[in-house]
């Protein structure tokens, strides 16, 4: 897809159609549309109570945290890894949209599934507005700028009774459609999903388009980009806007998931969790950014796991590691992104292509 | 291609370890050992810790061991919700937590769940069960915590004060004021400790600020200067107030300082040396280690030695007892240890405190439409004497350079009004 890519020998396009299919080839289309059906099945059992259940409530609900932190990374991604911005501010936008669905939500009597989009606007509103110093800073200067996002609206979150419930917070109520409430966590996978899909597929489409394409030349070359005629103003900023849409509707979908939506969640370590995603995924890849947003969120599942099967057996007791391993635990994720920065510099979308590549030519790789 | 292996190595590594412990009764522990609240988390989920591993070695309940497993969430919020559904996967039937943000963030899932959830968070929003309360924000049946709420524990400190001010003979009316960060957890008391101290007499001049961490306060100690506060609540926990007394002390500051209960300890003592000296702090416990009496020889037997246990880890032997109590009530009740039953349990009794450790745990009432436990606060005074650097609490606390004197205990009155606020 877009970025520069070196494409393997006998991997040739013969049209402009062909050349900006979604999926690279046919495997990769029946792969990921097997996987949604797949995913998509996972609930059936729980939700109409056949008796068992596929995943149990941990692995549902690390799903869910995929699905909705993958959303709002997609945003970041758009606006880091194909526009060439920057924000370190990206937490207080998928705040913002989870804080205004319950405001919509309570100040409009609209059912939550429909704030759930307005949510989303209202966040790329905002976005638009915090977007502005884009189109006069580049760089290290436009990051600080986006820093004060940052803490202008984590006091608003804290100051504004009104809007956010203050610092005490607020309570986001279950989502409902035609009576059926989404009141299982499985459920709620269905609809985090569905988001999943559409967002994804949006952004997608997004990148083949005249826009896309314009966000793409800014981030490689704004001076020819700008005499070709693209108003870099407008597509910094109008990027800026489309990364807190997907931040709000990653938000939102992450009040109604909690169902408690507090100032605290969303400070600055967040926002640099969101980078550390897009970075170890691959930035300027839309399926790279599931891939690091999995990463981070099952590496300190991964490590506790670890710490687990280490705790009070004979060999932790005897190093006296009870203590240490939890620290041990924190400093093992930093490493193993360090590590992965070293080796993986492309993310893990380029070694999924490396893969790719290595299995298409097998048993004849080079 | 070996990043591919470690990454595959480790998420089957993972899925080996998802779910290991599916017995009876087993007991969750969310304890923050390496994160923001570390300071005073270590010895509080040691004292949890240490009364499940006591308890277990003297019976269980009737005999079943007690799987009991602490989890480090790093007081990151997100992290605590999965680590909630992780171990409701594995029919955990009582969990004892820590902070604020996850305590709240899983009201609604424990009372759907019917699982007790005793936090080291003691939010005043956390007292109403049946939300009909009309200032609580909304019901909060599976939640219970040992001690007075944060709300209510401040108002104890502010009649401490007023008490104090009377006696001194002052004249005029003494102002009070809150200290803390803009963060739920200094600010869960101030609105309704600012409105008691109001009615008792004092003149309530506007909350100073400081961050949750420790930095340079003395633009803060001069705004206390200049406002003239008599009286100075810090509502910001330990790391912070070390600082807030060590540049207050710089400048001579002369305002008397009370605090939360997570805010001033032995390790503040010890960090903040002769600045801590005089701090009054709330205690959630009837004695104090270097007490002489039953119940500390109990926490000493619990604790595997009489080395020096902070005040954090008195509160937290207590909490997890008097889990282990109601576990027990719910297994000679019904036979069978579940949510539901221990909850009964509880909210059955009425001014109890569990075997063994009456002296140390204050008698404590949940009800059914009321889950303020306990509205007793014991108020004690820090004196520090001497040098502190270099030398452990225990050696200090031996040889006098550190002591906590008992200046009072203040019962407060089960006002209605107050539930859940």
């Amino acid at each position: 897809m877009a970025g520069i890519q070196f494409r393997p020998c006998g991997d040739f396009r013969t049209s402009y159609r062909a050349d900006t299919t979604i999926f690279d080839d046919r495997f990769s289309r029946n792969f990921v549309i097997g996987l949604v059906i797949v995913l998509a099945l996972i609930p059936i059992p729980t939700v109409f109570d056949l008796g068992f259940d596929v995943i149990d409530r941990y692995w549902t609900n690390l799903l869910i945290n995929i699905g909705f932190l993958s959303i709002a990374a997609l945003g970041l991604n758009i606006l880091v890894g194909f526009t060439g911005q920057i924000s370190i501010g990206h937490a207080v936008f998928f705040g913002f949209g989870a804080f205004s669905t319950v405001f919509i939500h309570e100040n409009t009597g609209l059912p939550v599934f429909f704030t759930i989009p307005l949510a989303g606007l209202l966040t790329a509103a905002v976005g638009l507005i915090f977007g502005v110093p884009a189109a006069r800073l580049k760089g290290l200067y436009l990051a600080i700028a986006t820093l004060a996002a940052q803490f202008i609206l984590e006091n608003f979150f804290a100051r504004a009774d009104w809007f956010s419930g203050g610092t005490h917070g607020a309570r986001a109520p279950r989502v409902e459609l035609f009576g059926f409430e989404f009141r299982d966590a499985q459920a709620y996978w269905w609809l985090v999903l569905g988001y999943v899909v559409v967002m994804y597929l949006l952004a997608t489409n997004l990148m083949r388009s005249r826009d896309g394409r314009a966000l793409i030349a800014v981030r490689d070359h704004y001076l020819s980009a700008e005499i070709m005629g693209v108003n870099l103003t407008k597509y910094r900023i109008l990027s800026f806007g489309i990364a807190s849409f997907y931040a709000g509707i990653g938000g939102a979908l992450f009040a109604h998931y909690n169902r408690f939506v507090q100032v605290e969640t969303f400070n600055i370590f967040f926002s640099i969790q969101f980078l550390a995603m897009v970075i170890i995924g691959g930035l300027g890849s839309v399926m790279g950014t599931i891939m690091g947003v999995t990463f981070i969120v099952l590496l300190p599942e991964v490590t506790e796991g670890l710490a687990g099967t280490l705790r009070g057996t004979e060999l932790a007791e005897s190093l006296n590691l009870e203590v240490g391993l939890n620290f041990m635990k924190e400093m093992a994720i930093g490493l193993a992104i360090i590590l992965f920065l070293i080796f993986e510099p492309d993310g893990l979308a380029h070694r999924w292509r490396q893969i790719k590549a290595y299995w298409k030519l097998y048993p004849f790789s080079y | 291609m070996n990043a591919l292996k470690l990454t595959t190595a480790t998420a089957v590594a993972a899925l080996a370890v998802g779910s290991a412990q599916a017995q009876d009764v087993f007991v969750g522990h969310l304890a923050d050992l390496t994160g923001a609240t570390a300071s005073i988390g270590v010895a509080y989920a040691d004292g949890i810790a240490d009364a499940f591993a006591w308890y277990n070695a003297n019976g269980g309940i009737d005999g079943t061991e007690i799987a009991f497993e602490t989890i480090d969430y790093a007081y990151q919020a997100p992290r605590a919700v999965s680590i909630y559904q992780d171990w409701v996967s594995d029919d955990v039937v009582a969990i004892q937590g820590w902070g604020t943000a996850d305590t709240e963030a899983l009201i609604q899932f424990v009372a759907e769940d019917e699982i007790p959830y005793f936090s080291a968070s003691y939010s005043g929003a956390l007292t109403d069960p049946t939300g009909d309360a009309e200032r609580s924000p909304e019901a909060a049946p599976y939640n219970f915590f040992y001690g007075p709420s944060y709300s209510d524990a401040c108002r104890a400190l502010a009649q401490w004060s007023w008490e104090d001010w009377e006696a001194s003979g002052g004249e005029g009316t003494p102002i009070w004021v809150h200290m803390g960060a803009d963060h739920p957890y200094p600010e869960s008391p101030r609105q309704a400790c600012s409105e008691y101290a109001t009615e008792l007499g004092f003149e309530v001049a506007d909350q100073i600020q400081y961050s949750m961490g420790p930095a340079d306060f003395t633009a803060q100690c001069l705004t206390l200067n200049e406002v003239g506060a008599d009286y100075a609540y810090l509502a910001n926990i330990a790391g912070a107030n070390i600082a807030m007394l060590n540049s207050c002390a710089n400048l001579g500051v002369e305002t008397q300082f009370v605090s939360n209960v997570w805010g001033y300890d032995e390790n503040v003592m010890r960090a903040a040396g002769a600045a801590a000296d005089g701090v009054v702090v709330a205690v959630r416990t009837q004695s104090i280690f270097t007490d002489d009496n039953e119940a500390i020889a109990r926490v000493q037997e619990i604790a595997g030695g009489d080395d020096y246990q902070v005040l954090s880890y008195l509160a937290g032997v207590c909490s997890a007892a008097y889990m282990v109590e109601a576990m027990r009530g719910a297994y000679e009740a019904d036979d069978e240890v579940t949510g539901p039953g221990i909850k009964a349990y509880i909210e059955a009794q009425s001014d109890w405190v569990p075997e063994g450790l009456d002296g140390l745990c204050y008698p404590s009432t949940w009800t059914a439409e009321d889950h303020r436990g306990l509205m007793t606060v014991s108020i004690y005074q820090g004196h520090v004497d001497g040098a502190t650097e270099g030398q452990e609490v225990a050696d200090l606390v031996a040889d006098g350079v550190m002591s906590l004197e008992q200046v009072g205990e203040i019962t407060l009155e089960r006002r209605p009004e107050w539930l859940g606020y």
